[in-house]
């Protein structure tokens, strides 16, 4: 039993984690229609900027909440910026081109980002200074939480909330869920697509970026490839909740996460991945559109 | 033979060229030649797949891996001769390819996609953790032998490379028959309108299955060939980066299209052996190069053109 709520929580860390990334998927996804292959690598690359200007701005000793909150605004500021140009100069150029010219161009702005980590900050892992935040530890009878993991659970549960009543009850989120709707009809009514799809960009590289500076400072340890393997499970997670359904990327994210933690609690994690697609699998055969994705035939 | 067209005649050219390109080089580069035509062969089979039938695959290196590690497991834990293994490096894949996809061949699109890269990335676990005690883990297995027929060792590279010609030849003839088969007409209606298709009366879900089993046949036995050629086998030679390569080499060259293909396959994996020298930055130029190329030439950079109108339709036009 004690390993079982063990497992919870990391669960639910991780589970976290991977719905801050799905999230970026999942509002891509549901008004281009594309895989944006290369939102894992801006994860990964958010962590090594975070680090960057923790670093070299307040340098390694100091520990403040500003100096977090400081971190936190700039890197999600500065990966906003990058997600934005990645849309400009890789996706928009092939709005109307084949659905697979648009994945290939993904994967390749991925191997750009990828590489470009590489060749700044160098092939070898890097580590996190352990006291961004401090290292307290609750114990309840054995059930050890660590201050960086409530911080994890809190501030995504804060962040995916605001986001849920950012999309269902402004007017701009009405305006994404028309664009996703229907671009063309979108136009119609006078949005302004083009916007639509930046502040998408912004709001989704932004919440990976959080995500990407939660997984540097939970698991300490980055190294420049670390975006395709978190991708690759966040955008998993998406489709097992529903692509394109922002609560379907918050319960599939955290649902995975659970998952994984009781694989690894309780059989391998060196069959973590495995187990992933299986799942997938079984999702995909019972509940073809994922979990809450709604059950709509396709557009001929 | 005025039904030939252009593109196959290019094809034909460019066969012709690699037919004699081994007295025209020394051993270094035959081998770079070797492997490219291994590698066009597993483009081709991918082509297939995705080309023809329309299916977003991206887990193709697990089938070309299979095939390999048949060949690796057979001659080095069983003492089997490399030629005895060809007929099972084909088979399982074949099997393989059947059972694993059977269950997900209905998915959509882009759920395929994700799908076919959980194949490749069970396939690699699979291998890492040793999960029959016959894969060698991470390192792999080596000390494959060389092809004996008769006596007769096939060690230098240029036979190699001859085998992995006969190899591409006989996957050419197999795309050509296809092109002119019941399938080739099945799969060109699907491609075009998968519910006009289904509504003929076309099984979406057997054309597809069959696509796939030939893909995998295919890929398995350029994956022997591999496994010979370097005489050794690991899991990094089949992870879901290569799968990724092979499904980029066939849109970047152009779906559907038999020089596409080709020039794909030379640009993804030809270009960066011979600029090895820029060892840290070539990926980096590479990724730009794949955005670029999409930007300007989304359909490929040698499309197939007005559609890929099988022969037997254009007869009556001309």
């Amino acid at each position: 039993m004690d390993i079982f709520l063990q497992q919870l929580v990391n669960g639910l860390t991780i589970g976290s984690l991977y719905a801050l990334v799905a999230l970026g998927y999942t509002m891509v996804y549901g008004v281009m229609k594309l895989i944006n292959f290369a939102h894992g690598d801006l994860v990964a690359l958010s962590a090594f900027v975070g680090l960057t200007i923790y670093t070299q701005v307040f340098g390694e000793g100091i520990t403040s909440l500003i100096a977090v909150i400081t971190v936190f605004m700039f890197t999600a500021a500065v990966i906003a910026v990058v997600g934005v140009l990645l849309e400009r100069l890789a996706y928009r150029p092939l709005r109307t081109a084949p659905r697979l010219s648009a994945v290939v161009s993904a994967l390749g702005a991925g191997l750009v980002i990828q590489n470009a980590i590489m060749l700044i900050w160098g092939p070898n892992m890097m580590i996190f200074p352990s006291n961004l935040f401090p290292s307290t530890i609750w114990n309840f009878n054995g059930i050890v939480i660590t201050f960086t993991q409530l911080m994890i659970l809190g501030l995504s549960s804060v962040l995916m909330v605001g986001l849920y009543f950012f999309i269902n009850r402004t007017k701009m989120g009405t305006a994404i869920r028309a664009t996703a709707i229907d671009q063309d009809a979108a136009k119609l009514m006078g949005i302004n697509v083009n916007k639509i799809i930046m502040i998408i960009f912004i709001i989704g590289s932004s919440l990976g970026a959080v995500a990407g500076l939660f997984i540097g400072i939970y698991y300490r340890g980055v190294t420049f490839d670390m975006g395709w393997m978190y991708g690759l499970n966040a955008f998993v997670a998406a489709i097992i909740g529903g692509i394109g359904n922002i609560p379907g990327a918050m319960f599939g994210g955290l649902m995975l996460g659970l998952f994984n933690a009781l694989i690894s609690g309780y059989i391998s994690s060196s069959w973590a991945e495995t187990f992933t697609f299986v799942l997938l699998i079984v999702v995909l055969i019972f509940r073809p559109t994922g979990i809450l994705g709604e059950k709509v035939a396709e557009k001929v | 033979m005025k039904n030939i067209s252009k593109n196959s005649m290019i094809a034909f050219g460019l066969l012709a060229i690699m037919g004699v390109f081994p007295f025209f080089a020394n051993s270094a580069w035959i081998a770079i030649g070797t492997t490219f035509l291994v590698f066009s062969a597993v483009a081709f089979s991918q082509d297939i797949i995705l080309g023809r039938a329309g299916a977003f695959h991206m887990g193709h290196a697990a089938f070309f891996g299979i095939g390999a590690y048949t060949t690796a497991i057979l001659n080095v834990h069983f003492g089997w001769p490399i030629l005895a293994t060809w007929a099972p490096a084909v088979i399982i894949p074949v099997v393989i390819a059947l059972l694993v996809t059977g269950p997900i061949i209905h998915l959509r699109g882009d759920y395929l996609l994700v799908a076919t890269i959980g194949i490749n990335i069970v396939f690699i676990q699979i291998l890492e953790n040793d999960l029959f005690g016959l894969t060698g883990g991470p390192n792999g297995i080596f000390g494959i032998e060389v092809i004996k027929v008769f006596g007769f060792e096939f060690f230098e590279q240029i036979h190699m490379y001859y085998l992995a010609f006969i190899l591409l030849g006989i996957t050419l003839f197999i795309m050509k028959s296809l092109d002119s088969s019941k399938f080739g007409r099945a799969m060109f209606y699907i491609n075009k309108d998968d519910i006009a298709a289904q509504s003929m009366g076309i099984s979406i879900r057997y054309y597809k299955l069959y696509a796939f089993a030939i893909g995998a046949g295919i890929a398995g036995a350029a994956g022997s060939m591999f496994a010979v050629q370097y005489s050794a086998v690991s899991p990094e030679a089949f992870n879901v980066l290569q799968s990724i390569m092979f499904f980029t080499i066939v849109l970047v060259g152009g779906s559907a299209s038999l020089p596409g293909v080709l020039i794909g396959t030379f640009v993804m994996f030809i270009l960066p052996e011979i600029f090895r020298e820029f060892e840290t930055a070539r990926y980096l130029v590479f990724g730009v190069a794949m955005i670029l190329t999409m930007i300007l030439r989304p359909r490929g950079i040698w499309p197939v053109k007005f559609g890929n109108i099988p022969s037997f339709l254009k007869k009556d036009v001309k």
